[in-house]
């Protein structure tokens, strides 16, 4: 095997802090490198000098036995560099082979549309990617879409392909095929560098992981040489304990009531959570989840249906009065929706609560009162920042979410709605969440968990439901739950 | 990993046109801004030369008739002023991601209430005529930015076309009030009568300035408190960042987008009324034009800032005081402060405006 890329002594300074402190990385042809480190721990920063996203401060990049420097990710792309985002840059109006030649100069100065669309029908079967050339986008699954990137990649003859994180949002059977489409590259000869930090998957799929904490490589071992454990004491450099077991707990009385709800790609959904219950709600991302979580939350009219909060009524409460009434929620949309990046984590932590004490007095705002809660809540929930004051959009994704955490929880909530409260966050800050989800709940809470990770809802819940098209494919209690069954109840979704 | 913080699933990425428009704020800003101003004076002094004259001789000129006698520098007060009022107003509407671009007709309608308020006003007190009028002054401000918000809120119409059209219809509505009820006739010009002499606004004396600027500055401070210590300024900072969080908040954006509405359109109006009750002491066609595009400059200027607009509108209401004078004396034409102003809001805009 060949040597492909070879980084050496990469370091690159964000005023005081080592993102990468002398990282090297060596991929060779045919070979899949897992990429495994906690949030913060410079995987990103790595991967966007490699593409010449942003420029080392040290260091060199051998691709192809040519000195890369001073590039631009147009000169890695056709050097034949591919990234792969976990965010898909894809147009959603556009059928796939329009988004294949979209800025490549193979498609023609007059567009060759035919041309293309026959090439990309040989590269899907070649590769296995089961892709229709004229499907437009928007209506491809997650799991699809992410195809389209690698078929991208795939045409413009890259030699090394980055994954950021590519499994975050596919369902199980999805992950299975991007891995088994993984293989083939790899026996086409292509290196790959998959970030990941599930360490299931990089033991599947990976030949040689190489882990980064703070900015150095921490360890690094041929797959069959290692076990998950030890790939997560190299990632976290501590015993990750796995989340608190559910203690049994007689559950108290009904305190979210939802009956017949219905609206669009929405039920009709009836089911009820009672005191000191968790309902964990698994489901591929994309059945409804975002419908229901945002209905109950108030950011969307049913057309139907009722939603009562320790037996009132509150469907048609504003969003205002259903937090007055004890209902949290943490939305899965961190960026736009749950904060707010260009505030203060001060500003965040009192984003629904900014009408009352302490963080209001009287009619005005009181900057005291704001900046002792928030340092109080900084405290109390281990965000670690320099002050109340730095804005939020400077803080890891982990600690992003502990100021949702915060400031949901301290209301002392009747029912907390959580959607998707761990997602991409690292092993450390996930069992923080689910933790803090746990005492709510042991305190007497309702709680609804959405993910999309089977594993958490199977950590955390009293009870299952299955999301698939709108509505509960299946509910089960947790003691009883059948992991084929729950299997069945997943696909009920026509992917 | 956390700067590549990426969009969580199953999150709309579509953004309303407003919040596409971002701009920065926090340290620095301020820097941007001087550095901008500094270098479209340097742009301005090069079109100088090239004119054939003396870019030192020009800027004494402007400088000496912005400052150089009390009267002088009472005139740029008195030119700071509406711009202050209404730009303090367009401020507060952008920083909720409201594109308020209708202040130009609410200083209109504000100067028709004001005069017509004065006009019919039957009490001698000087104090509460000038209130009464100012009142009226914003409530048509306010009543004109009302008609804008109901036709965003309640036809969808994007709210930089609703504001922006009923410039036009307020302009003409002036012109229809001037040709008639509050027309003076046989004036061979389209003004009302001489408001009485009760409801002007107290000037100091040798200075000229009325009393509007502290009105303005009042009015400024006023808006900065509510910016930054109270829940609805906070409402309109959220709601201008992500429409998402604002109705996560519990917000209700069209409630934000009403209370800006009202509230620039009410300063506005003010505008219009101190213009009128202070300056010209009668409503006269044409007597805003442009007021409310430098509005929008010094709002920009002064990085949304209500407290910034302070020194922007003084920036320009000086550079436009002077610029009369640099005309008389050097015979520069003060068209190259148009062109100064443009350039001023090309480099603060590019020194400001983030990329999406």
């Amino acid at each position: 095997m060949s040597k492909l890329l070879e980084m050496r002594g990469i370091v690159r300074r964000f005023g005081a802090v080592r993102a990468n402190d002398g990282v090297d990385l060596d991929v060779r042809r045919g070979e899949i490198v897992g990429l495994l480190g906690e949030n913060g721990s410079g995987k990103s920063t790595l991967m966007k000098v490699l593409f010449g996203m942003v420029e080392p401060d040290e260091g060199t990049i051998i691709f192809r036995d040519r000195e890369l420097s001073g590039h631009r990710p147009g000169e890695a792309m056709s050097a034949g560099i591919a990234m792969i985002h976990q965010h898909f840059m894809l147009i959603e109006a556009m059928t796939v082979v329009e988004n294949v030649m979209l800025g490549w100069s193979e498609a023609g100065r007059i567009l060759k549309r035919a041309e293309t669309a026959a090439r990309v029908r040989e590269a899907s079967r070649r590769f296995g990617l089961d892709l229709d050339p004229d499907a437009v986008v928007a209506n491809l699954p997650l799991g699809r879409r992410q195809r389209v990137e690698i078929l991208k990649a795939a045409l413009r003859q890259a030699e090394l392909l980055i994954l950021d994180e590519p499994t975050s949002n596919l369902a199980p059977t999805e992950v299975a095929d991007l891995l088994s489409i993984l293989r083939r590259l790899r026996s086409e000869g292509k290196g790959i560098v998959f970030i990941t930090h599930k360490l299931p998957e990089a033991l599947e799929v990976c030949d040689r992981v190489v882990v980064l904490r703070s900015g150095r490589v921490t360890g690094q071992a041929a797959i069959r040489d290692v076990t998950k454990t030890q790939l997560a004491q190299m990632m976290v450099g501590r015993e990750v304990a796995p989340p608190r077991l559910r203690g049994a707990q007689a559950a108290g009385q009904e305190r979210l009531a939802v009956a017949r709800l219905q609206g669009p790609g929405l039920g009709p959904l009836s089911f009820e959570v009672r005191g000191g219950e968790i309902l964990g709600v698994a489901g591929v991302d994309g059945n409804g989840q975002i419908e229901l979580a945002e209905t109950l939350a108030g950011l969307r009219r049913p057309d139907a249906g009722s939603i009562a909060l320790d037996g009132r009524d509150a469907t048609k409460a504003s969003v205002a009065a259903r937090v007055a009434a004890g209902l949290a929620y943490m939305p899965a949309d961190r960026s736009l929706t749950a904060l707010v990046r260009s505030l203060s984590i001060g500003e965040n932590l009192m984003l629904r609560d900014s009408g009352r004490p302490p963080y209001a007095r009287g009619p005005f705002l009181s900057p005291g009162g704001l900046a002792r809660k928030a340092r109080e809540l900084m405290r109390e929930y281990d965000i670690r920042a320099p002050g109340p004051q730095t804005a939020a959009a400077r803080l890891s994704g982990g600690n992003q979410q502990k100021i949702v955490i915060a400031r949901e929880l301290d209301r002392n909530p009747a029912v907390l709605i959580a959607h998707q409260a761990a997602w991409g966050l690292d092993p450390g800050a996930t069992r923080f969440v689910l933790e803090r989800v746990l005492a709510l709940r042991d305190a007497g809470a309702a709680v609804v968990y959405f993910s999309s990770e089977l594993d958490e809802v199977l950590d955390i819940s009293d009870r299952i439901a299955v999301m698939a098209n709108g509505g509960f494919a299946g509910v089960t209690a947790r003691a009883e739950a059948d992991l084929n069954q729950i299997g069945v109840w997943m696909a009920g979704r026509a992917a | 990993m956390s700067d590549l913080a990426p969009p969580s699933p199953s999150a709309p990425s579509r953004l309303p046109f407003a919040a596409s428009l971002r701009f920065r704020s926090g340290e620095g800003v301020a820097i941007r801004i001087a550095v901008a101003a500094i270098l479209s004076l340097l742009c301005a002094a090069v079109l100088v030369a090239l004119s054939g004259h003396s870019p030192l001789a020009a800027f004494a000129a402007m400088a000496l008739g912005a400052v150089g006698s009390p009267h002088q520098f009472g005139v740029a007060l008195n030119r700071a002023t509406p711009y202050l009022l209404a730009g303090g107003g367009v401020a507060m509407c952008f920083r909720a991601g409201v594109i308020n671009m209708g202040a130009e007709g609410q200083i209109a309608l504000g100067g028709v209430g004001a005069a017509a308020v004065a006009l019919v006003w039957p009490s001698a007190a000087s104090a509460l005529t000038v209130f009464a009028s100012l009142f009226g002054a914003a409530a048509f401000g306010a009543l004109w930015a009302a008609l804008a918000a109901a036709i965003h809120l309640g036809r969808r119409v994007h709210e930089v076309l609703a504001t922006l059209l009923l410039n036009f219809v307020a302009l003409l509505l002036v012109q229809q009030t001037l040709a008639g009820p509050l027309g003076q006739s046989g004036a061979g010009f389209l003004q009302s009568p001489e408001t009485p002499p009760a409801s002007w606004l107290w000037k100091a004396p040798e200075f000229g300035a009325h009393i509007g600027f502290l009105i303005a500055v009042a009015a400024a401070a006023a808006l900065s408190f509510v910016l930054w210590r109270t829940p609805f300024g906070f409402a309109l900072r959220v709601a201008g960042s992500s429409r998402r969080a604002a109705a996560y908040a519990g917000f209700s954006i069209p409630l934000v987008t009403w209370g800006v509405m009202l509230l620039a359109g009410a300063l506005a109006g003010l505008a219009g009324g101190v213009e009128v009750l202070g300056v010209h002491h009668r409503l006269i066609e044409g007597f805003s034009a442009g007021f409310g595009f430098k509005a929008v400059t010094v709002a920009l200027l002064g990085a949304l800032e209500p407290l910034a607009v302070v020194p922007a509108a003084l920036f320009i209401g000086l550079l436009e005081a002077g610029a009369q004078s640099m005309q008389r004396q050097i015979g520069i034409p003060s068209a190259l402060v148009v062109v100064i102003e443009g350039l001023t809001m090309l480099f603060v805009l590019a020194a400001t405006v983030r990329r999406a």
